[in-house]
């Protein structure tokens, strides 16, 4: 079977992001790069099922010449080709342009069966990219996963919300997305390291994708970020002194923030 | 030569930094203080291919240079759990019997020491004859095939974790009657074979031996490589040793730096963080400057070893040994400094790599015998020896 999953690459988690002044987009300069780890679940996720059933795994990216970075790492993972759709127009494309750009890409490549993605980026976090892009391709979506099945027909997951746990199947093609309890991903073995370079990626513009210049990017955004501000510095916590009563004060305060 | 790491390099230092921040001080620590062993993650770096970076591809390694090994051990140190393993497994025996060993030798040892699923010990040291290979006893000779092995040898790392040991014995010229250093496989349950630990003060889940061989029949094929080319096939081991103790040495320092600036960072006794201060500051600085410095010197002796110059290689490595042993120690001792109470405290994690961290000062070769080397070598002073 033929699997994609979609990767992006992401401002280190662990270091100082920031939003540019000029146009609120992400300052890609200011942080480390990385592949973002959701994404290296999906990659996990994907060659275990190929490890089982056979087939291809081809990852496909949005981002700057520099995400090449985080293509060749889901290639040292074992991914066997990639796609990066590059191009200086998809400055600033909210979701719903990522989503069509990436659906685009899909497009390009032959029988596709399914297609992993992260719930969520780490630092759009607007979660809504997988839906979107099985919706543009007409595909079932099966979001949230946190455990997931194929035999190469049809797809079966376990759907974790809010609500609970639902087990949701659907057949193939179809649109998955995982959650960080799917896996552990492998880290990439050295010969994996060593055979990243050699594996086809394809760059593609986004006239190669079909779509043209002027549906992509920061000025045809249907979203726009009118302003952004740094969150509030964190606020000292309460200290709470244990003299008996501590167990009994900790239930008081989770229940007071409804966490309990 | 380019000062910037190729990009497979550079992946690999990041994925082995990963796996070693998984693991971390406070499971190294743990496996030291309860008897255990570094074992789950020397297989799991094994399986990914890092301990055999630098074996033949053709023999389950990676075709890559002692460049490679040595990012990985400086990596898993600059994490907290360096494996001392590596510096004896892949780097000194395992060179020496892909360079010198029989098709046959290499088919029996390669796959394993690469995957991590064998691990050989290296033994060279002996109790009156230091780290001098002219003045070794441990001598084997011939009975008909065989070879027949007696000799003690001391401060042998992992011989509990290894499944043999290479062995630096003597062998008598058949003309002249004089001894010659030759090296020898001994399988950890070879009959004769016997050994026992040495208690040390040295907070590590590798453990040091003393061996005793006694009468140890080995076959024919036990000895790697040439009988008369014993002095250079060692010396071929040596370098990769000294490389890889640079990395280690060096990987400890990072770690001490890390913990010491993390703290004086956040650390603030009056109005400001401790680490403003340049009685803290100005220490730090210099040690992060005296580590680049070592840093560089063995990545230059790993870039002479791989590129086939044994014997620029040799006053390069000595070179960083040292420099990588000396800001290994005074890291360490920073760092203790800087956390003051707490750089004493079990919990900080600091003062339980003081005696390991000034190791590398003593082993494997010590530093006035890198100041000898030097002297003699790069200066030509006279010998006081």
């Amino acid at each position: 079977m033929n699997i994609v999953v979609l990767v992006k690459q992401v401002p280190d988690t662990w270091s100082e992001r920031k939003l540019s002044d000029a146009d609120h987009t992400l300052d890609r300069a200011s942080a480390d790069a990385v592949l973002d780890e959701i994404n290296e679940r999906a990659v996990e996720e994907a060659l275990l099922a190929k490890e089982a059933q056979g087939g291809e795994v081809t990852v496909v990216c949005m981002g700057p010449e520099r995400a090449n970075e985080a293509i060749r790492k889901a290639l040292s993972m074992g991914a066997d080709s990639a796609v990066h759709v590059s191009d200086e127009a998809l400055h600033g494309s909210d979701a719903v342009q990522t989503a069509r750009t990436l659906a685009a890409a899909i497009g390009t490549l032959e029988s596709v069966d399914l297609v992993i993605a992260g719930n969520e980026s780490t630092d759009g976090r607007a979660g809504a990219v997988p839906a979107m892009v099985a919706e543009l391709l007409g595909w079932p979506q099966l979001t949230y996963a946190r455990k997931l099945d194929t035999d190469g027909q049809s797809v079966s997951i376990e759907r974790e919300s809010d609500a609970g746990v639902a087990t949701v199947e659907a057949n193939l093609p179809a649109l998955v997305s995982v959650t960080e309890k799917i896996n552990e991903p492998r880290y990439p073995s050295f010969k994996g390291i060593m055979a990243a370079k050699k594996k086809p990626v394809s760059t593609l513009s986004v006239a190669d994708v079909g779509l043209s210049a002027d549906e992509v990017g920061l000025g045809s955004a249907p979203t726009q970020v009118v302003s952004s501000a740094p969150a509030p510095p964190k606020e000292a916590g309460v200290k709470v002194t244990d003299e008996g009563e501590g167990g009994v004060q900790i239930v008081e305060f989770l229940s007071g923030q409804k966490l309990v | 030569m380019s000062f910037r790491e190729s990009e497979e390099r550079q992946a690999l230092r990041t994925a082995a930094a990963e796996l070693g921040r998984r693991y971390g001080y406070e499971y190294y620590v743990q496996q030291a203080r309860s008897g255990g062993h570094t074992t789950e993650l020397w297989q799991e770096a094994g399986k990914l291919g890092y301990l055999g970076v630098n074996l033949p591809e053709e023999y389950g390694g990676g075709g890559a240079g002692i460049g490679e090994l040595s990012t990985v051990l400086e990596e898993l140190g600059a994490a907290g759990c360096p494996l001392l393993m590596m510096v004896v497994s892949p780097a000194i025996c395992g060179t020496v019997i892909a360079r010198f060993g029989t098709d046959e030798q290499k088919q029996r040892w390669l796959p394993g020491l690469a995957d991590g699923s064998l691990t050989m010990a290296f033994a060279i040291t002996e109790p009156d004859a230091g780290s001098n290979a002219h003045k070794l006893t441990t001598t084997a000779r011939r009975d008909g095939d065989d070879w027949v092995l007696s000799g003690r040898k001391v401060f042998i790392s992992g011989i509990d974790v290894a499944d043999a040991v290479m062995v630096v014995g003597r062998t008598e010229d058949a003309r002249t009657g004089k001894l010659k250093p030759a090296l020898f496989v001994v399988p950890t349950e070879a009959p004769g074979f016997e050994w026992q630990g040495i208690d040390m003060e040295l907070v590590s889940p590798d453990r040091q031996f003393s061996l005793f061989f006694d009468e140890v029949r080995l076959p024919a094929d036990a000895l790697v490589g040439s009988e008369d080319a014993g002095l250079l096939q060692l010396f071929a081991g040596l370098n990769p040793e000294r490389i890889m103790a640079s990395a280690m040495a060096t990987g400890t320092a990072r770690h001490a730096l890390d913990k010491a600036v993390a703290y004086v960072k956040e650390r603030s006794v009056w109005s400001t963080p401790i680490g403003a201060h340049q009685g803290l500051s100005h220490p730090l600085a210099q040690i992060k400057i005296e580590l680049e410095l070592a840093r560089l010197m063995t990545q230059k002796a790993a870039f002479l070893y791989d590129s086939g110059d044994d014997t620029g290689a040799g006053e390069a490595a000595n070179m960083a040994k040292y420099a990588a042993a000396e800001v290994s120690t005074r890291a360490v001792d920073q760092a203790v400094q800087s956390l003051g109470g707490n750089g004493l405290t079990t919990e900080y994690g600091v003062a339980s790599m003081v005696a390991a961290a000034r190791l590398a000062r003593v082993a494997p070769v010590s530093r006035e015998m890198i100041l000898n080397f030097v002297a003699q070598n790069a200066l030509g002073l006279p010998k006081s020896y």
